[in-house]
């Protein structure tokens, strides 16, 4: 109990942080320490090759890649936000609020929820592997597709213009 | 645990010094139990002393190393290096720690001093937590973890944002540049990373890195050690790795983030005091945790070189190679120029990335041909044949040009 | 250690995927938006740990249990980051049409 609910308020302070900052930056580092924590949650939770897949993905790629983009989209100074229009930040609050109302609503009165974990899943990697090239094999064939349409299509849309010849 | 510590065991010859990195921590767990204190508390205070063990150990190694460094480094240049303090600068590395150590801090006025100051800190930690899975002895990991590989890649994805965070939190030009150009850098050579670790795991059938090692015992013939190295694809593999290695670590010929001759220290530029010196710490120790996962994958980590040879401690036998790859590295800093940031990239994509894939089905083919000759016969042409395809492409395009420069009034 | 009921884990992970709906509703700027996204994505596989975590082996058979949670997590974080890539790569040619990350710029096909 004492490990667990200071992580997940860490989490949604560093995710209202992402939220809320104005400078860019600010918000994705905000971002990278959320899902560093929820990392650490996992660890915790005993899903050892999920919290470390899911360090090393996020903080050191996707959180990388956020910041390589707001590096190279720069114009100057970067305006601040918040004081920007406050009517969009209400309008985000009153869609957004009801969603996770609802959300939080069955997670308390959802009636068949386990109330503790009654034992420890054992997670072994070999398993995780063989699962992943027998039940899930499909599933990973799909994923190596799409991550390579992603590659290409990344490295295409990124790259330089071609300068056109005419002059 | 017993009260008799360990180390009085009789089945364990008295000469044999494997019980010698543990004794910190043994010693502890005794003196805590004498003293009638609870089990966990001698729990903490002995992983307390195992981690200032290796702190502490490594933290030397790299004052050794930064002397060493400088003197390699002068001794090719054909000067002498420091030999002012101490007998043949031997002090040279207690001068720099209390110069780094009163310098003044100076922190920029338009910097993020919160970013500033956790920058260095974000470098140092990672090293020091991947130092932590690496197996030093037959009996020394520090923390025998599952999956220690896993792990070790995990802390080190996140030096790449600590790196951009020191670029960006010094607002100025040059540590921007260094910053974007090392996180290029280090995204680029991390695939051929961990390719090349893939297939020492896929053969080994395990992350765990002291399993890894234990399977890289025996001998072939009789004398040829049964490392990683001494196989088809973990030739390639090795060599693709030990160059990430040397890319990842920022080191020459691969560093271009602080390229002192162009953009002042690159990601460094506006520290100054202890925050460079945790700079610099952060990178030996960096270089320290990745050379030995290196050994650890590829050159048996600590097993002995040769059958006879095992009354050498297994710790000995891990930081002689240890210091032996660091020779290597310092020889390639002496050695190359620094390569340009187009070359870097193109380096590792065009070049690094589908040679270490290759490695993969090479290990597969290797391991279900049965691992012996009949595995080297099958697996040399798989290998031998698209880097023969690769070098002969890339010295059309990219060898060397000759010019001819003729004088002005020629 | 004793573990809270799983309530916790699930109200917020709700809460997190409430903040991540609200940063991608009301942010101007197209790469926070994809924070958002990601803090959403995050929730997702929150819920999906703290479930696997919570099973009661009773109920299921063992196999089922034991990997469904990981499996599920480790394809969406696969696919998180792919969708982070192309969508990075997208804002990166807009900038370069529109030299803003404005997404109220982008509205040349507007009415």
């Amino acid at each position: 109990m004492i490990l667990y609910l200071p992580i997940l308020l860490l989490i949604l302070l560093s995710a209202l942080g992402a939220v809320w900052l104005a400078k860019p930056v600010h918000a994705a580092l905000c971002m990278a320490l959320s899902l560093a924590l929820t990392a650490v949650l996992y660890l915790a939770l005993g899903a050892h090759f999920i919290g470390l897949v899911q360090f090393m993905v996020y903080v050191g790629a996707v959180a990388v890649l956020i910041v390589f983009a707001l590096l190279m989209t720069r114009r100057g100074e970067e305006s601040s936000e918040i004081s920007a229009r406050p009517r969009s930040w209400a309008l985000g609050l009153a869609c957004a609020f009801p969603a996770a109302a609802m959300l939080v609503t069955a997670a308390i009165q959802g009636a068949a929820l386990p109330k503790s974990p009654p034992s420890e899943p054992q997670v072994s990697l070999s398993d995780l592997g063989r699962l992943l090239f027998t039940d899930y094999a499909p599933a990973v064939l799909v994923v190596a597709l799409v991550l390579t349409a992603v590659l290409i299509g990344a490295a295409l849309f990124a790259r330089e213009p071609q300068k056109d010849t005419l002059r | 645990m017993s009260a008799v510590p360990e180390l009085l065991s009789p089945s364990v010859p008295w000469w044999d010094l494997e019980w010698l990195p543990r004794l910190p921590q043994r010693v502890v767990e005794w003196i805590v139990q004498f003293l009638g204190l609870p089990e966990w508390l001698a729990q903490i205070a002995g992983m307390a002393v195992a981690a200032f063990t290796v702190v502490g150990v490594f933290a030397g190694a790299f004052a050794l190393l930064s002397l060493i460094e400088r003197k390699t480094l002068a001794r090719v240049q054909n000067r002498l290096g420091p030999n002012r303090v101490g007998p043949c600068g031997i002090l040279q590395p207690v001068a720099d720690g209390i110069k780094m150590l009163t310098k003044e801090d100076i922190v920029p006025a338009r910097a993020e001093w919160f970013l500033h100051l956790l920058a260095p800190v974000l470098i140092v930690v990672p090293a020091i937590l991947a130092l932590g899975v690496i197996p030093y002895g037959k009996s020394w990991t520090p923390v025998p973890l599952e999956l220690g590989l896993l792990f070790f890649f995990a802390v080190g994805a996140m030096t790449e944002l600590s790196i951009f965070m020191a670029g960006w939190a010094s607002v100025s030009k040059f540590p921007m540049l260094g910053a974007m150009r090392a996180i290029s850098q280090m995204v680029s050579y991390e695939l051929p990373l961990m390719l090349a670790a893939l297939g020492v795991v896929m053969v080994s059938g395990t992350m765990s890195l002291p399993e890894i090692v234990a399977q890289q015992g025996g001998f072939h013939l009789g004398f040829i050690p049964a490392w990683n190295l001494f196989t088809p694809w973990g030739l390639v593999a090795g060599v693709v790795f030990f160059i990430a290695c040397i890319a990842e670590a920022n080191r020459c010929p691969f560093d271009l983030p602080e390229g002192e001759s162009e953009i002042v220290a690159g990601h460094m530029t506006e520290y100054s005091g202890f925050k460079y010196a945790l700079f610099f710490m952060g990178e030996y120790l960096g270089l320290f945790a990745i050379s030995g996962l290196g050994i650890t994958l590829f050159l048996g980590g600590w097993q002995a070189p040769l059958p006879g040879l095992g009354f050498v401690p297994s710790w000995c036998w891990f930081f002689a190679k240890l210091s032996a790859v660091i020779f290597v590295f310092l020889w390639i800093r002496a050695t190359f120029p620094r390569v340009r940031i187009d070359q870097l990239m193109r380096f590792a994509w065009l070049c690094l990335i589908p040679v270490s894939l290759l490695t993969l089905p090479a290990a597969a083919l290797w391991h279900h041909a049965g691992r012996g000759f009949s595995g080297w016969a099958l697996t040399l042409p798989l290998l031998a044949i698209p880097w023969l395809i690769l070098t002969v492409t890339f010295n059309k395009r990219m060898a060397p040009q000759t010019r001819r420069f003729h004088y002005a009034d020629s | 250690m004793p573990l809270p009921s799983i309530s916790f884990f699930l109200i917020a992970s709700s809460i997190l995927f409430g903040l991540g709906l609200i940063a991608v509703l009301s942010r101007r700027n197209a790469i926070l938006i994809l924070v958002g996204i990601e803090l959403m994505l995050n929730a997702a596989n929150l819920n999906f740990i703290a479930f696997w975590k919570y099973a009661d082996p009773t109920t299921l058979p063992a196999a089922e249990i034991s990997l469904t949670g990981p499996m599920m997590v480790v394809f969406s974080i696969a696919l998180a980051a792919a969708e982070a890539a192309v969508g990075l790569a997208i804002i990166l040619l807009a900038f370069r049409h529109t030299r803003s990350t404005d997404l109220n710029r982008l509205d040349s096909l507007h009415g």
